[in-house]
């Protein structure tokens, strides 16, 4: 019998708290950054208005639930997942199925969260806004479940995630700033894309280029660190 | 991990049980605890060794604390030893001391899940699933989430996850916590025929008072194993 993981996607789909929680937190960020984020980004000493603002808001609540539910697809079944691996589905198997389950998760997250900013805010460019958030969930995805292969407790695991999410949303463009180490986050070109798509213009292929490669970079890091916690430690 | 099935004929009831099954020589296991200036080093096994062979039901006894999950786990391949060799030969079975499952999926789920893993087909899994769901009796749950089960239906699945398979090999870390004594007496007549059939099986347990059930009992104290 093939094995799909279609289980994993299961078990966080029959959270009712999980599942309420895509709604509300997308809804939360989009209607919330449209009326303060302007306020807040003048006083990072940054700029971001308008359609821009919901446009990143969309992405930040993606990459919000993205980095809880990767921390959490590795943490809460760590033990589990091993002693179905040593069972004889192999830890490869596990964490391609793991990913995959990660991956619909962040489809489904992306797809409310580009709902709610249709639906409240209106995308000036829909394809680029899209990608451009499912971007974001897929590097929390990576950031996440890394986190998670580190961090077992579920309140030390949930705090960094949250600390790193601050750190990279704060720095990000139209924030705090455009130098430095503000470069280097993890979602500073998807923020770029994003931003334009909420202003109605595109991206150069550069920025294309380097959002596909931190999101490749991100989902090898989360496959690395789901087969590192399945599998067996015999020698 | 060795997990190439060994296809080995069932031993006739009170054979002697010759062909072994697990071997485990000069386990050292130490773990570091806290942080500098308050680091240590807790030396948990120290060179233990025992051996079970098929059609035996082997004991592993000691106080809290004295390294008997440390062992298994090792044994079983979820923990790394700092020395020391394991052979193991033919299917393994293993049922942690605490279960190991998925809140949100349910007991049928479980089944097929650990099928898929076991290589069994559709058939084998449903007359397996069907056998161990009467065995413990906890037919009527096969539909229910884990976090509907109480603990002892959840130990239930534990161990028949651990069973469906019929492993060469049985490794069952106190396997009966939460059960009620009915359970607990079904679960002695379980190993019993398995073990004449030809399991070998090893059982952690902190009751001396099981040794009569037992072929031979290891008690691990000073993280060495003694037969007694």
């Amino acid at each position: 019998m093939a094995f799909s993981g279609a289980e994993f996607l299961r078990e966080h789909l029959r959270a009712r708290l999980t599942l309420a929680m895509l709604v509300v937190i997308p809804a939360l960020f989009v209607l919330v950054s449209a009326s303060v984020l302007g306020e807040f980004a003048d006083a990072l000493g940054g700029s971001v208005t308008g359609d821009s603002a919901s446009a990143l808001g969309a992405g930040w609540a993606a990459a919000f639930l993205a980095g809880a539910l990767g921390f959490f697809q590795v943490s809460s079944s760590r033990d589990a997942d091993r002693r179905l691996a040593l069972a004889g589905m192999g830890a490869a198997r596990v964490a391609v199925a793991r990913i995959g389950a990660s991956i619909l998760l962040g489809l489904l997250i992306t797809v409310v969260a580009f709902l709610t900013l249709w639906l409240t805010a209106g995308i000036a460019h829909p394809p680029h806004a899209f990608a451009a958030i499912l971007i974001f969930a897929l590097i929390y995805i990576g950031i996440g479940t890394v986190v998670g292969s580190f961090l077992s407790d579920p309140l030390e695991g949930s705090l960094t995630v949250a600390f790193i999410f601050l750190i990279d949303a704060f720095s990000g463009p139209g924030m705090s700033g455009s130098g430095g180490v503000a470069q280097l986050m993890p979602t500073r070109k998807a923020a770029d894309v994003l931003i334009a798509a909420g202003a109605g213009q595109g991206s150069p292929a550069s920025d294309w280029i380097a959002v596909g490669l931190t999101t490749l970079g991100a989902l090898l890091l989360a496959a690395v660190a789901f087969w590192l916690s399945a599998r067996p430690r015999s020698a | 991990m060795n997990r190439d099935p060994i296809e080995a004929p069932a031993r006739p009831a009170n054979a002697p049980a010759t062909e072994t099954a697990l071997r485990a020589a000069g386990i050292e296991k130490s773990f570091h605890r806290g942080v500098p200036p308050r680091r240590r080093r807790i030396e948990v096994l120290k060179g233990a060794s025992l051996e079970v062979r098929r059609g035996e039901l082997v004991g592993l006894v000691g106080e809290n604390g004295s390294g008997k999950s440390t062992l298994m786990k090792i044994v079983v391949g979820l923990l790394e030893r700092d020395a020391g060799t394991v052979e193991r030969g033919g299917k393994l079975g293993y049922c942690p001391q605490t279960p190991l499952l998925w809140e949100k999926l349910t007991v049928d789920e479980h089944f097929e899940l650990f099928a898929r893993a076991y290589e069994l087909d559709p058939e084998k899994t449903a007359s397996a699933t069907e056998s161990l769901l009467a065995e413990l009796q906890f037919e009527r749950y096969r539909g229910y989430r884990i976090e509907e089960l109480s603990g002892g239906t959840r130990q239930k699945l534990n161990l028949a996850l651990a069973l469906m398979h019929e492993p060469d090999l049985l490794l069952l870390d106190e396997p009966y916590s939460g059960f009620d004594w009915e359970t607990y007496l079904r679960f002695w007549e379980m190993s019993e025929r398995r073990r004449d059939e030809g399991m070998g099986i090893l059982i952690v347990s902190h009751f001396l008072s099981e040794r009569e059930r037992l072929d031979r009992v290891y008690e691990l104290r000073d993280g060495r194993c003694r037969e007694t």
